[in-house]
Parts: structure tokens; sequence; C-alpha cells
């Protein structure tokens, strides 16, 4: 480390020299690295291509535009020979039925560019695919030349190495792209809210993943396998039941008969996510019908559904309706458990920060209701657990008989006014201390009085922030000029992959302040991704 | 099946060289760093492997044997997926004259030379395709519903009282979807892509232009006077989301719902200011990244923007601002970008799309949405879509850099400059069945033949044909796997295996050629329904083709009735879904020739001997489909 502490030193002394003129004409430069504000008139022509990818869809477009120019997908269509136009001749495949059942990971396995078991992946098969629909992108809709200039990649900043490197050198090997950028998808999400902390729930594809961020630093991360794609199953298995009679639960374990897309078609118009239960409603509820078009013969026939059995498969997928709370294993938590752990994970702070800033990215976001009975039911666990991750029949039976013994131990007559003093003492001291009033402190209001500009932020309350997702937040990024942590050159990648990056997670901040261009970068580091 | 059959399709040669991966190269030598997967360091190691052997094959380039030695012992499969991405039909593949090699849409890079909309035909400057969202900017547009081009026309003509006057409207003929739909008139036939802006720019209130110059004012007052003297950078700067026409700062009337555009705008002039705002100081010791007050690595990105070190370096040793500097906050209004979700927003939608005048088609399909802005959900939200420009692009091969493509820059002309296409390089291979099989072999057989049912354990014979296009003669060794891959076993015999394609001389040649050689060939060629092929001899043969029998053996369907298994009618289904039933065969084609030498330009006086002639030979794998299998025999 006597490197990196050597930078620093310099890099504390720099300022304090009287002049800089090498910096000067540096920040002068306008090559397209250089970090000098906008306003060069080449600057058109160096915009960074900012891409999202995912396991289903790759998100493209120019850096500092609020939408991405093109969605591609990942499906059997967009792999198939050239010349092979099946796909114009017949009805696009994967609407009409299949013609036998099939089992729904195979079901799904065309569809996706990766997942997250790497032993079943091809790789190969991915590089090829990635060649195919970016060469196809930058043809199609950026009408750029590919591989010219800069090249921004919002990922999950969980990512298999072994996917990122054949992602890396495909792009490195294939264009002639001077530098990759990766920025993590979930920051990127908080700062198209404009948001500094914010709990990112990610409803992807393959897993539903619930980041706490505080100051742009990733805290914590949960995971939960129940995402898009099991609902896409669930999805599947309720469309293919009414055609082997109404018997849903017989046929739960079997295969799919339905084509994907035409599932993939209902699951984006017409799932939705009922309320939170109460009573009363459940009664009005199968009044509606929709009609859909039947799995049979999607081109001609419809069919009638009742509504509200269109939100089983949200229901019984994301919320694991029907299954205890001490069933589910840990990898498969319902989302409002996942928020609610990711909440009770992060440090108290951070927490009353986090938690009034929720903002739902990813696929499931879109589904009508789900975010707001997530909420819902997060709020109503916060009511119940408080924030104790202590729960369970030993706990609440221990608890009963303490109860008992303060109870019985003053043995006089005011036995009721007691226990409930014992009651909610007890549920106060498991409420957080960000429920209760708190406490007036002299310094805080001193600083209160200072700060009387700057706006209190809002904090403790469950609130629901919209973002414009990770795309449109690492576009933002780009087009003001920032640099990711993680810029990989060309050169440097060619020779080493990843393995030619540094452990250390961030060497090169003082490179960055000092205003060093990427070529004079000496490591590279892979930051949160290593 | 992806064309009617029988087909040809080529595999380039790029597909047997992987993508140079560093990381698999370094991993494999070193211990693994990482846990990895076992399985993915096998494959490095096989990766690594074939990697070796690549280098090793173009080491000994000249000995190309040993190459396809080796490509014989992993046989090209074209059932695998990864095939699918590297077989093209032949007229698709070009050649690279450089490298002598066949270069397939992978192996090149392509330049874009110029802009045009498919629709009017116009060639958009390079300064304005960006602006224009790569999209025309005239009057061209599709249908948001069908994607079918729209038509400008008046609304009288739509709703069918003459005139041709008044507003007008876009209308789809394929689906007679009109903006009217949604609600847009415009006022004039033309422009209409500026019209319709304003239109769906209005979401974000009318004031926003009136707002945009006091905004910037505002912008302006709110920098410090440090910031304004210190650089014209930051002068630009002021003047950069003043041109975006931002929303001012301090004008915080709730906006009530801006569109994803206008958001991402005001999310964007929001960081701009502060940015601006808060790189200030940069010299405070308590901004650096190791202090406290701001821990944000955005905060620390940032730093560099605003030429910190420019300004520390006039200021920084002298003056230390005694304030905290400020630190960059969050987006607080709806006005900088801030979208709070309030609270049961979706039960109308749920109302409205469970109602029934919503209904399936009420709500827009996938297809509909992705090329529109990702807030649409219903189908009347859906607006005109500005055509797509295309491009015109100049290719190049990807290792030598040289052109083989080169299109003339007008719109309206097909002509190419250059166009090295490989057919003028290798032989067109085509297929067709042997009309008649001979009776001899299979007695009662139907005389017509049906590619779409082959019956299995039946011999076919299929005649390929080479067509040659250069001007010298080429050999051929054609080389197949005795039973094709996949789980439908299919015996392939090439009955003729190695042969010669004569030049493509002058047509003349050959009339000549003809009229001096024995007319009894010819008259065997006539009488074809009485040739029997032969093991060894090439079935037809002429100026610059040749024509050779190959001999297929259809294997039988998993679980089909000649298997002895029951094939239920789902499961041949399932089968011909993937196309298992599929019978292709992948032929290795080994060519050689004699070329003239490259060098021909210094030895221009000389006349050309036969010593110049160079020994030139190229390997590639081909993939004919013959057709479909029959389940039952």
């Amino acid at each position: 480390m006597p490197a990196t502490s050597n930078l620093r030193a310099t890099q504390t002394a720099r300022p304090s020299s009287p002049h800089t003129p090498q910096q000067q004409l540096r920040s002068g430069n306008t090559s397209f690295a250089s970090t000098t504000s906008p306003g060069s008139s080449l600057r058109n022509e160096d915009d960074a291509i900012i891409i999202e990818i995912g396991a289903r869809w790759l998100r493209a477009g120019f850096e500092g535009s609020g939408t991405p120019v093109c969605v591609m997908g990942f499906g059997p269509e967009e792999s198939r020979r050239v010349g092979d136009y099946r796909g114009w001749i017949q009805s696009a495949a994967g609407i009409g039925p299949l013609p036998k059942p099939v089992d729904a990971e195979d079901w799904v396995r065309d569809y996706e560019l990766w997942q997250p078991d790497l032993r079943k992946v091809d790789l190969g098969l991915m590089e090829d695919k990635i060649e195919r629909v970016l060469r196809e992108t930058y043809n199609q809709y950026l009408l750029t030349d590919a591989g010219s200039s800069r090249l921004v990649l919002a990922l999950p900043s969980l990512m298999p190495h072994p996917l990122l490197s054949s992602l890396l050198s495909t792009l490195f090997s294939r264009w002639r792209f001077p530098s990759i950028t990766l920025l993590p998808s979930a920051t990127m999400s908080a700062i198209a809210a404009g948001l500094r902390s914010a709990l990112v729930v990610d409803l992807g594809w393959a897993e539903t993943t619930v980041t706490g961020l505080y100051e742009y630093r990733e805290i914590t991360t949960k995971r939960s396998t129940r995402a898009m794609k099991s609902l896409q199953q669930m999805m599947g298995r309720l469309l293919s039941s009414p055609a082997s009679g109404e018997d849903q639960d017989a046929t739960r374990e079997d295969g799919i008969s339905v084509g994907f897309t035409y599932c993939e078609e209902v699951l984006t118009r017409f799932a939705w996510c009922k309320p939170q239960a109460e009573d009363g409603e459940q009664a009005d509820q199968p009044a509606h019908t929709v009609s859909i078009p039947s799995p049979t013969c999607p081109e001609q026939e419809f069919y009638d559904v009742p509504f509200s059995r269109l939100a089983d498969p949200v229901e019984t997928v994301l919320f694991a309706s029907g299954i205890a709370e001490s069933e589910l294993d840990d990898e498969e938590k319902s989302i409002p458990l996942l928020v609610h752990s990711a909440l009770q994970a992060l440090p108290p702070d951070a927490r009353g920060t986090c938690m009034s800033r929720i903002v739902f990215v990813g696929g499931g976001a879109r589904i009508l209701g789900l975010r707001e009975r997530i909420l819902k039911e997060v709020s109503s666990l916060i009511q119940r657990h408080g924030w104790s991750s202590v729960r369970g029949r030993v706990v609440e039976r221990q608890r009963q008989r303490l109860e008992e013994l303060r109870i019985s131990s003053p043995a006089s007559g005011q036995k009721l006014p007691t226990s409930n003093n014992a009651e909610s003492s007890a549920e106060g001291e498991k409420l957080d201390p960000s429920q209760e009033v708190p406490e007036i402190d002299f310094v805080e209001q001193k600083l209160r009085r200072q700060n009387k500009d700057t706006p209190v932020p809002v904090q403790g309350v469950l609130r629901q922030v919209e973002s414009l997702g990770a795309w449109a937040g690492a576009s933002l990024v780009t087009s003001l000029k920032m640099r990711g942590m993680v810029e990989i050159e060309r050169e440097k990648f060619l020779q080493n992959g990843l393995a030619g990056a540094t452990r250390d997670s961030e060497p090169s901040i003082p490179d960055r302040r000092s205003g060093l261009r990427a070529g004079e970068r000496s490591s590279w580091t892979l930051a949160s991704w290593a | 099946m992806s064309r009617p059959f029988p087909y040809t399709y080529i595999s380039c040669p790029c597909a047997d060289t992987p993508v140079p991966n560093p990381a698999r190269k370094r991993r494999s030598r070193e211990s693994p760093q990482k846990s990895t997967p076992e399985r993915d360091t096998e494959g490095n190691e096989d990766q690594n492997g074939t990697k070796q052997s690549d280098v090793k094959e173009k080491e000994e380039e000249e000995k190309e044997e040993e190459g396809e030695g080796e490509g014989e012992e992993q046989t090209f499969d074209p059932r695998s997926p990864r095939s699918n991405f590297s077989l093209y039909p032949p007229e698709q593949l070009l050649y690279c004259e450089d490298c002598h090699q066949i270069k397939c849409p992978r192996c090149i890079t392509e330049e874009v030379v110029s802009w045009y909309c498919p629709n009017c035909l116009f060639e958009t400057p390079s300064s304005m395709v960006r602006s224009d969202g790569n999209r025309c900017g005239r009057n061209c547009f599709n249908c948001p519903v069908c994607t079918a081009p729209l038509a400008v026309s008046s609304i009288e003509n739509v709703t069918g009282n003459g005139s041709g006057q008044g507003p007008w409207v876009l209308s789809c003929g394929y689906c007679l979807w009109t903006t009217l739909d949604i609600g847009i008139k415009f006022d004039k036939p033309t422009n209409i892509r500026s019209q319709l802006q304003k239109m769906t720019d209005s979401t974000t209130g009318p004031a926003f232009d009136a707002r945009s110059r006091q905004g910037s004012r505002a912008f302006g007052d709110l920098k410090s006077p440090l910031a304004n003297f210190a650089s014209i950078d930051e002068q630009s700067n002021t003047r950069e989301p003043d041109a975006e026409q931002s929303t001012s700062q301090e004008d915080a009337t709730p906006t009530p719902h801006l569109g994803v555009e206008a958001r991402f705008a005001a999310l964007k002039s929001f960081y701009r200011t502060q940015l601006s705002e808060t790189s200030n100081s940069p010299s405070d010791p308590l901004s650096s990244e190791f202090g406290f007050s701001s821990p944000g690595a955005l905060n620390r990105l940032m730093s560099l923007y605003a030429s910190s070190s420019r300004l520390s370096g006039l200021y920084g040793g002298a003056k230390k601002p005694k304030s905290k500097p400020p630190v960059m906050r969050e987006a607080l209004t709806a006005s900088e970008g801030l979208r709070i979700v309030p609270e049961s927003a979706d039960t109308a939608l749920i109302e409205r799309i469970a109602s029934p005048d919503c209904g399936w088609d009420g709500v827009a399909s996938i297809s509909q949405r992705t090329e529109q802005s990702p807030d649409v959900r219903f189908v009347d939200e859906l607006l005109p879509l500005p055509v797509l420009l295309r491009t015109k692009r100049a290719k190049r091969c990807k290792s030598c850099k040289h052109i083989l493509v080169k299109p003339e820059t007008k719109p309206q002309s097909t002509r190419f400059r250059i166009r090295l296409i490989a057919l003028s390089y290798i032989p067109l291979p085509t297929l067709r069945p042997l009309a008649q099989p001979p009776a001899s072999l299979i007695p009662g057989s139907a005389p017509n033949l049906d590619l779409n049912a082959l019956a299995p354990l039946r011999p076919y014979h299929v005649l390929l044909t080479l067509k040659n296009h250069m001007f010298d003669i080429v050999r051929i060794t054609l080389a197949t796997p005795s039973v094709t891959p996949g789980s439908v076993a299919s015996k392939v015999t090439v009955l003729c295996p190695q042969f010669e394609i004569g030049a493509n001389s002058d047509v003349w040649d050959e009339a000549l050629q003809n009229a001096t050689a024995p007319l009894s060939d010819r008259i065997t060629g006539m009488r074809g329904g009485e040739k029997v092929p032969e093991a060894g001899k090439v079935w037809e043969k002429g100026r610059n083709w040749t024509t050779v029998v190959l001999e297929v053996v259809p294997g039988t369907l998993p679980g089909s009735e000649a298997e002895g298994g029951q094939a239920t009618g789902s499961d041949i289904a399932a089968v011909s879904q993937k196309d298992e039933d599929v019978l292709e065969i992948p032929v290795f084609v080994h060519m050689e020739w004699d070329a003239e030498a490259q060098l021909e330009q210094q030895n221009v006086g000389k006349a050309s001997k036969p010593d110049d002639l160079v020994a030139r030979e190229l390997a590639y794998w081909m993939v004919l489909g013959v057709g479909r299998i029959q389940a039952s025999l």
C-alpha cells in the first residue's frame, strides 16, 4: 500500500500549491474522457452508450436521454438462424398452445439470457446472443458506429464472475470500445429517483433483490427467489389448467402447456394484486370477469376468467400466501418479509431514512397494486414485530410466562391495570425508538435552528418514491460527467481479464479527484463486483 | 426447418475461434482466486485447449490438413443452439480478399455511411440524426397499434365527407387507427413531427417555456460569487440547463404528472445545481472524501466535475471557508424530479382494466409498449411512432480492416462501390432430390418426393451441385460424418467426395467445349432416369458446376413406431416443434485452387507465367437441409 498512501500524500499536497498549470491544461482538453464541463462541439459524437442488461431484456440508448432508444429481448425468435423467417410466417412462437406440457424450467429457458445457476448456462451461447443483440441494437436503433464511443453498463452489483468476464470479453473483442464503465443498477435506480439513500426493491426475473442504499452506498442486500420467473411459471400453470379441467391443484405439479409469449402477455396486461386482505372485500371481487384469449386458440377465441383469479399467482408467488412464515426457506422469503428483513438489517439511522424512500423497480413493479400491497404488509409486519428479529411461538410463550410472573408477583387486586401496563411496556420495549415520540434534545434543537433553511428529511414513515429506472439513472450519471468507480479499459482488460483488477476496492479515488484521465490511471478495480 | 426444403447454409469459420477471454486463460493458470464453480474451470481448460489448438492452426496455416483433422474430432452440429449464430445463407456471406477467408456479420465491423428514412427516402444529415432521436423528422409515422405506416389525411377524408381542407390526422390504412382515437389533430399537413412534439410535451405544462428564463436567472443567483467568476466552464454550465428548459429550482408549483422525459430533465437540472453548489469549496478539508461530511460516492465523483483543482489552485491555500460546505441533498419537490407515489394510486387502474369497456384490447401489448414511453399501459395512451431511420453501412474486415462493402451514399441508389460477396469466391451449393429414386433400389417408391415427409430407414438420393464463380478450377473434397449428429441418427454417404469444378470461364467456352466433347457424355446426362448413382463417380458436370450424389438414410424419430415405441401425437408435435425431425447434414468442404499471385501489379510487364500461380485453400462447414422425417414408416 505504499503507492496508495503516496498518492494520497500528493493529493493533499496538490491543492495547496500556488498554481497547477498542468491540470488546467488537462481539464481544458476536450478528449471524451476528460472531465471538463459539457459544451465542446464534439460532445455529441462522443456521447456514451448506456446499456442495461438483465436476464430477459437489454435496454440501450444514449447518455443524457430519459428513455432508452430500444428494448431488446432474448427470446427464441432472436436466436433463430439468419434467413429463418418462421417467426413471421407462423404466428410468433410461444403464442399457441404447446403440443405437450413441458417442465416449468424448460419452458422459460429459451427466453432468458442467463440463469443465476451457471452450471446450466452455456457461456458460449450467451456470448453469441449478446453479440447478436448488440450488433442489431447498433444497426437498427442506435445507428452509430459500434465501439467508437464509451460504453456504460448498468449491471446488478452481484454478478457471477464468469458471466461478467465473458460479457466483457465479448464486448471488448468484438468491438473496439475504448473503455467500459460498470454502474450498479440499484444505485442508479436511486439516483433516477432523485435520492441519496433508498431501499431499492428490484422485482427482477430470477430473483427479487432488496438493496439498502445509504448515501449511494449499498449497505445490505437481501434476495429471494420469489420473482417474475416463478410468477410467470405460476401464471402458466394457471392458464394451462382450464384446458385440463378446473381442478387447479391437480395440474400444479404438471408441466405448462400454454405458450410463453401468450402467458407473458396475459401477465403484463392483466396480472394484478389484491389489496391487503380484508374480510368484507372478497365477496364482490368475483363479480368481475375479463375475457382473455383462450390458451388453446389465442388467435381466435376468447374466454372469460374471473378477474380475481388473475391475482392468484401474485398472491401465491410473491406473498407466499398459504405458507407459514416458518416454512419458508431463507432464499424464498415472501417480498414483504424480505423488505422487512432488509430494513431490519440496516442500522437504525439508515433504516429510518431508507424506509421512507422505498423504490420499486424491475418488471414486477408494473403489476398493479403490488407495490402498495407490499408496503401495507411491511407496515403491518413492523406493527407486529417491530424491529426485533426474535419471534415465534416459543418467544411468545416466554413472554407470556414472564408477564404472568410479573403479574403474579405483586399479587394484589389491581390485576387488570398492571397487565395492561406490562403489555404496553413490553410493546414499548420492542418498538423501535424511531416510532416513539423523540425526546427533545437541546443539541438536536440547536442543530435544527442552525440548518433552518435546509429541509428536514422525511424519516421513519413508510413512503414510496418512484424511480425512472436504472437505465435512466446511468444515463443521468454519465451525462453529468461523473465517472464510475469501475472503468475498465480495453488494453488492460485484454491483458489480464478480470484478474487484472486490483483487490482493493477503492484505490483509485485519489486519482479521480485529481482529475487524471482514464489513460493515466494505473490500476482498475471491480469495486463492488469484485 | 428454417427455409423451404431443400436448403443450404454455410457456417462461418469464425465460429471455431472462441472469444478470447483473457480471464479464462489467466484464471486456469493461477489458482482460482474466487471460488468459481467446478464445471466452469473445467470449461476453461477446455476452452484453453481449443485456443491453443487454434494458435497451432494459425501457425501451420499452410497445412490445413491438420486443422481439418482437429475439426473432424468435433463435427459441426447444426442442432446445437450455438450453430444458429454461425450459420448463414450462402448469399449473405462476404469474403475478404486479404485474409482469404469467409466473413460473416460477426467478423466484420460496420461504419455508417448515410442515414435515411425508409419511408420517404430522404437522407438525414448526420448532425440531425441524434437530435431527431434516430427517427424521421418529417411526416413519416408508424401506427402504434399495428406498426403499419400512417398516412396524413384530412378529417373529412376519414369521416367521409370530402373537401380537402381542415384539420389533419394520421390514419392507419391497415387497422383503421387514427390520431383522433387519442384526440390529436394537426393544423397543417406538413411538419407533423414537430407539431406532435409540441402537443405531447404540453403535459409538462405550457408554463415551462415561460418559466425557463426566470429559472435560469434564479439558477445564476444561486451560485456563489466565487463560482461566478471562476471559469468559463461554469458559465457554460449555467447556460446548459437554460437551453434544456429546466424548471427553476425555487418554483415549487407541483407539476402534477411529469412525463418521463420531463422528470428526467428536472432531475438532471437538479443534479446540475447541486453539483455546482456543493463543489464551491473544494479546498475545504471536510469536503474531501475522507471527511465525514460527504461520504457519498457521487459527491466524490462530482468533485472532478467542476474543475475543483483549478479553483483550489487559485484560492485554496489562502482562503478557508468558515461554514460547513454544503452537502448535496436529495430531490425534494416534484420540480426537482421527485415523485412520491400517492397511496392507492393503482386502484383506479385496476378498476379500469377490469371494466368491460377496457378489456384485452384496451391494454397495450408488450410489443406495442416496447417502443413507447415506459409509463404507457393502455392503448389509448399510445402515440404514433416516427419511422426509425435506416443506415447504409460500409463493412470492413474485422481483422485486416479492408473494406468489404461500400454502398453508394444516396438512399435511392441500390448500387455498391465495393461488394465482395462470398459467392464469387466459394462455390454456390444447391441441393435437390434425385427426382425418381431408381426402381432397382426401392421397389414401389412414390414417384413424387415429399421432402416434408421423408420416410425413415429408406435410402434417398440427393443431388448436391456446386457452382464455381471463380475463374480458376477448384478441387473440392467433401466430408460428412457417416451418421448425423443429434437424436435422429441418419446415415449419410457422399458417393463422390473428391471432384473438380471447372472455371467460370466465358460462356462461349462452354459452347465450344461441348461441341468438341464427346456427345455420349451429354447424352447420358440427358437420360438422367436411367443413370444409376455410382460410388466414386460424379453425377453430372457442366462448365463451372459439378453435381454429386449423396445417399441418405433417414433415421427414426425417437419414440416413433419404427423404433417400436408408441408415439402419441403430442410427442411427435413436440419433436417437430424442436426441429428434431429435420434432416440436416453437416458437410465439411475443403477447396483448393491455384490463384493468380497477388503481386501481378508488380510484374505487369512480364507475361504471366503459370509459375505465378499460388495454391490457395479454404475450408468450411456447410449444412444441407434435406427434409423432414416422417414419424411413421
